[in-house]
């Protein structure tokens, strides 16, 4: 695997140049403490120093809003003159200063979205091939819990990573498309054996600082809270939850949608577009009738938490969770994601010890 | 157009969500809220659906709607939809008749255990217009009638005017080797048949439990809870029994979230449950 070194003044040019020939979303400022990925047209508004984006990169590969379909219904309802073609977005971008834990989801999302199926999601995977995905090394705040979910060190999914060292950034080489990337810098230093021990150094660092913990992980987790589908916890938090949806919008595994026939001015033709839905919304599991299968804020509450740490950790293999904190610091109840588990975790111990 | 139809399973299909534009070739009302379409494929293509099977009926500015098959997969060249009107898309297919175009995507989803039935005696429970999408199920069986036993229907419905398909009814009970109750909850002056929930026929009809196998749509999930319990007890076992769940399916290939019951997606594990699996879908019914 290669390494080089970069300065701030390579790094600035680098930007530029990627910024320059092609598309860029990359962390920016937004206010005082808040950060998004958006799409960069000036180099400089790049914030690499950011704790976690209000929303994850995953806008990147599965924007809140986006076309499926052109269609056309010319000649009116019903009207043989109708057509629809796919939109498929293939355009190549660079997703830069992603954290390991954005990586880890994008990784989930690779398997939600496409390899866990027989139909995998055509407009999902051109994005994700279409993307070169620059990770970045972080520290954790109080909300972040990527030991607990195995998501601390993740590289994988990113073609470079980039962990600052001294004021520059060692960039470790993953994929082919990271090595052509990184020919576009300017300026390359030879990394030094010194320099990947500081690179190295840092994920124990961070590992150290990681203070919120799960009391349990996978597999464990999943049957500990399992075994507690009638918690008082799941009504508990209800009574604080208002069903926002805050907590799915923000999430970097969510990939839940809902479909839209969006008309032009003309009402002859319009875009079938996708959106980001949410479990937790009261009208999510409505069928005709009216019956809503789900219509309890309780219900919808513990199947927001069966989904991540039950249903698709048992299918995945890991909890659909990456420790990113996003859902508990954009909480408007100042529900913690880790105090629910932990609390049913304790209720489960509690009740096959006693 | 979706090439679906031609694309392997796990192959990327670009028109996953492109439906197929499909003539409607026939249509009638059956009640004032229930219209039945007859629909063609480009090319009088047969779906290839089984019964149990849905397909997403869409129409350009009001969405997609998940609608169950209601004909037999031997009926070659065309299908059967029976739509009741419930706003939004399905307002408007019910102003539509016979040439007028609408998308399809499908078949999805897993249908009804044909095989199992085979050499059984096939009991339908259908509560409302479950009965139009079970009749995907029964005329197959008619296709072959003599690779199954006796057939029993038992069918409740709110009123009598609210009867699907009352002449077909009686074509099937003309037949020794069919038994069909029909029951409704609020009789009219002239109605001379059986009063009360479906359940209420249970008792009435001639049920071998150890030689039947069961298959029910019965509308609210209440019903359902009412059935199964019914069912238990005469003794038929759980795995004989199999449901077919309405939920919101909005994609119809496992992705949207819509209609997950705890760890299943009914639009690719179901809509077709047997009672062995609802048991662990707390959210089921």
């Amino acid at each position: 695997m290669r390494h080089a070194l970069i300065d701030e003044a390579a790094l600035a040019g680098w930007l530029a140049r990627l910024v320059e020939t092609g598309r860029v979303m990359a962390p920016v400022r937004r206010g005082r403490v808040s950060f998004d990925f958006e799409w960069i047209d000036d180099p400089r508004d790049v914030a690499l120093e950011y704790i976690r984006t209000v929303l994850p990169p995953k806008k990147a590969i599965m924007p809140a809003r986006e076309p499926l379909l052109e269609f056309s219904r010319r000649g009116g309802l019903g009207a043989r003159e109708q057509s629809a073609s796919p939109v498929i977005d293939e355009r190549p971008y660079v997703l830069f200063g992603v954290h390991p834990c954005d990586l880890a989801a994008i990784g989930m999302l690779d398997w939600s979205m496409g390899r866990r199926d027989a139909r995998p999601d055509p407009h999902y995977l051109a994005r994700r091939s279409a993307a070169t995905i620059v990770g970045i090394e972080c520290m954790p705040d109080r909300y972040c819990f990527c030991t607990s979910v195995g998501t601390c060190n993740t590289r994988a999914g990113a073609d470079l990573f980039l962990t600052p060292v001294d004021g520059r950034y060692v960039a470790e080489v993953l994929t082919r498309r990271g090595e052509r990337l990184l020919r576009k810098a300017p300026k390359l230093l030879r990394s030094t054996a010194g320099e990947a021990a500081k690179a190295a150094a840092w994920g124990h660092e961070k590992a150290e600082r990681t203070t919120l913990r799960l009391a349990a992980q996978a597999p464990e987790l999943a049957d500990l809270i399992d075994s507690r589908w009638e918690s008082d916890i799941f009504d508990q938090t209800a009574e604080r939850c208002y069903s926002c949806g805050t907590c799915t919008n923000v999430c970097p595994t969510c990939f839940c949608f809902d479909v839209f026939d969006e008309l032009d001015i003309t009402l002859a033709a319009g875009t079938r577009a996708r959106r980001y839905d949410s479990c937790q919304f009261e009208d999510f599991a409505v069928v005709a009738g009216p019956h809503n299968f789900r219509g309890e804020r309780a219900d919808r509450v513990r199947h927001r938490w069966f989904r991540k740490f039950v249903y698709l950790l048992r299918e995945y293999g890991q909890a659909f969770c990456v420790g990113c904190g996003r859902c508990s610091h954009a909480c408007t109840a100042k529900i913690s994601l880790v105090d629910v588990i932990n609390a049913v975790v304790a209720e489960a111990r509690g009740s096959v010890t006693g | 157009m979706s090439t679906s139809a031609q694309t392997s399973p796990g192959a990327v299909d670009p028109g996953l969500y492109s439906p197929q534009l499909a003539t409607i070739v026939g249509a009638r009302n059956l009640t004032p809220m229930d219209r039945v379409f007859v629909v063609e494929l480009p090319g009088r293509r047969d779906l290839g659906h089984k019964p149990g099977q849905f397909v997403q009926v869409s129409i350009f500015g009001y969405e997609e709607a998940p609608i169950s098959v209601c004909s037999p997969p031997q009926q070659r060249g065309s299908f059967d939809l029976t739509v009741r009107n419930m706003g939004g898309l399905t307002a408007q297919l019910h102003r539509m008749g016979p040439g007028d175009r609408i998308g399809i995507r499908g078949p999805f989803g897993k249908g009804f255990p044909m095989e199992s039935m085979r050499g059984k005696d096939v009991l339908i429970v259908a509560g409302g217009i479950g009965l139009a999408p079970l009749r995907s199920v029964t005329d197959s069986i008619f296709m072959e009638r003599q690779a199954y036993e006796r057939l029993i229907v038992l069918y409740g419905t709110r009123t009598p005017a609210d009867i699907l398909f009352p002449e077909t009814l009686e074509a099937w009970a003309a037949d020794p080797r069919n038994e069909v109750l029909v029951t409704v909850d609020v009789p009219t002056e002239d109605w001379t048949g059986h009063v009360g929930v479906v359940t209420t026929l249970f008792p009435k009809a001639h049920i071998d439990p150890s030689r039947t196998v069961v298959v029910a749509l019965v509308g609210p999930p209440v019903m359902y809870r009412f059935v199964l319990t019914e069912l238990r007890s005469i003794g038929i076992p759980e795995e004989q029994m199999f449901f077919s769940l309405e939920r919101r399916m909005r994609c119809g290939v496992g992705k949207c979230g819509h209609c997950q019951v705890n760890n299943h997606r009914v639009c690719t594990d179901g809509p077709v449950f047997s009672a062995t699996e609802l048991r662990h879908m707390h959210e089921s019914i």
